[in-house]
């Protein structure tokens, strides 16, 4: 037996795309250019699945202050917050963020994928219950197993089968009820209907944590997310997000309108346990914050952007997961095809994501396309172009995929 | 609801299967869901909350991860609708 026998059937899968191309896991850019452009090679790619919805990790300011706090600082923190203390970066973005959205408690991490791994896991006790939405991001749902709570799934983006679930589990002796949704789901691009689970939240007690991961800076008349959009933020006990989409560099947060979750930093094994985010890094996102409240503009571009793009790519027949927003989905036939059609792109100098099972709801294979307010109108007529010659294909397409899955 | 039968709980879990076994495999007992059925991680939730709501029941999902063929599942739901 070999350590490697259970990853077979990954290794097969992952052979067969490989056949049609370059590897969509693990593309290697040479270079970025800025915001919207990299090159491969010495061919220049236009950057159409980033998630770097406002553009901002080429911004001049976003630089400087990442440069500042690198030199003031150094490269690295050299150990976590706990054991080796904090940097004035670290407090002067949680302080910034707290007053941004008017949350009592702000704690920043050096992923968002640790941020839900160590709220979850932690505000979650072995009394309490995990609701969550049946198309949870891995770090929700690593959370929930990591956390010693039972996790129950409701339908997503229903607050009436959440409701019914509450309501079946009935009083939950000694713990309570937290449920967790995402404000924007990072596949389809589609909007949980935040006001409802609000309300069936606080009909039934249970505490309400919103990964605001994709829609943190993009949506609400300050940026603060959906649940400000929806006018509901004041409601919500705990909103999570990352520094890698938005606010242009990497880390996360997490934010509390209840100041007693402070405490939790000591409880919080992916906080306490790993080193800390560098200044350089959070310094970026701090500057970025600053963005997010003073360039409206950049919402904006990219809310005109999108719905610019999803007009044309339904022009052109193409069946989409959710209605405009910074993520398109293109559904596509099966993952063969897709992943061809993903190279194709490729070739053609447009990068999108290969969005395939399992990870994908309702099993569907993906082109997946997240926009940017540095995309120009020109931008989305290029990226369109290519789609719509994709489509003239049809048949090409699926020919050199079965030629593949023939040669198998 | 009444406590269910075996027979009862496993007829009812085929019935649920059938829209995820296209290639219409046989089921036993035995048929590992993801492994035989070739039923993908995302329709097993699918159908756990078919079956959570056909028996007002909750299958908490750490039980689920526990859980490898329509026996294990079968056993499952006779437990908690017993509870």
């Amino acid at each position: 037996m070999d350590i490697f026998d259970k990853f077979s059937a990954l290794k097969t899968r992952t052979d067969l795309v490989e056949k049609l191309g370059v590897d969509p896991f693990g593309v290697k850019f040479d270079t970025i250019l800025n915001a919207t452009r990299g090159l491969i090679g010495n061919q220049e790619i236009i950057l159409a699945g980033t998630n770097n919805y406002l553009g901002l990790t080429f911004d001049p300011d976003c630089i400087e202050a990442s440069v500042n706090a690198l030199k003031k600082h150094g490269t690295g923190t050299t150990g976590s917050r706990i054991a080796n203390g904090s940097y004035e970066e670290h407090v002067d973005l949680e302080n910034a963020l707290a007053k941004h959205t008017g949350m009592e408690s702000a704690v920043i991490f050096s992923t968002g994928y640790q941020t839900n791994l160590a709220a979850i896991a932690t505000l979650a006790g072995p009394k309490d219950v995990l609701f969550i939405d049946a198309d949870s991001h891995a770090c929700i749902i690593d959370g929930c197993r990591l956390s010693a709570a039972p996790t129950i799934r409701f339908r997503h983006n229903s607050p009436s089968d959440l409701e019914k679930r509450l309501i079946r589990q009935g009083e939950i002796e000694g713990g309570i009820a937290l449920v967790v949704i995402e404000g924007m789901y990072s596949m389809f691009g589609d909007k949980a209907p935040i006001k409802e689970f609000v309300e069936v939240c606080e009909r039934h007690g249970a505490y309400l944590y919103i990964d605001e991961a994709h829609s943190f800076g993009i949506f609400g008349p300050t940026g603060c997310g959906l649940a400000e959009e929806e006018g509901v933020l004041d409601r919500v006990d705990f909103i999570s997000g990352t520094f890698s989409k938005s606010l242009a560099s990497i880390g996360g947060f997490c934010l509390s309108r209840h100041k007693a979750f402070e405490v939790t930093r000591k409880a919080m094994r992916a906080y306490m346990f790993t080193a800390s985010p560098t200044p350089s890094n959070v310094a970026a996102a701090r500057a970025a914050l600053d963005k997010i409240a003073e360039k409206p503009e950049l919402r904006k571009n990219l809310k005109e952007r999108s719905e610019q793009l999803h007009a044309g790519l339904l022009a052109l027949g193409l069946e989409l997961c959710a209605p405009p927003g910074p993520i398109i989905a293109v559904r596509r036939p099966n993952e063969l095809i897709a992943a061809t059609e993903w190279n194709w792109l490729m070739e053609n100098g447009i990068y999108v994501n290969l969005a395939v099972p399992p990870g994908t709801p309702q099993s569907s294979s993906l082109l997946r396309i997240s926009l940017s307010a540095a995309h120009t109108k020109e931008d989305i007529d290029l990226i369109l172009a290519g789609f719509s010659q994709l489509s003239q294909l049809g048949d090409a397409m699926t020919a050199r995929a079965q030629e593949v899955l023939a040669a198998q | 609801m009444s406590q269910p039968t075996h027979d009862e709980v496993y007829n009812k879990i085929c019935e649920l299967l059938v829209p995820y076994n296209p290639k219409g495999i046989a089921i036993s007992h035995q048929s590992g869901i993801m492994t035989d059925l070739e039923v993908d991680s995302t329709a097993v939730f699918d159908l756990i909350m078919g079956l959570e709501d056909f028996y007002d029941i909750s299958i908490p999902m750490e039980m689920v991860s526990d859980i490898k063929t329509v026996g294990e599942l079968v056993n499952a739901v006779m437990q908690l609708t017993s509870e």
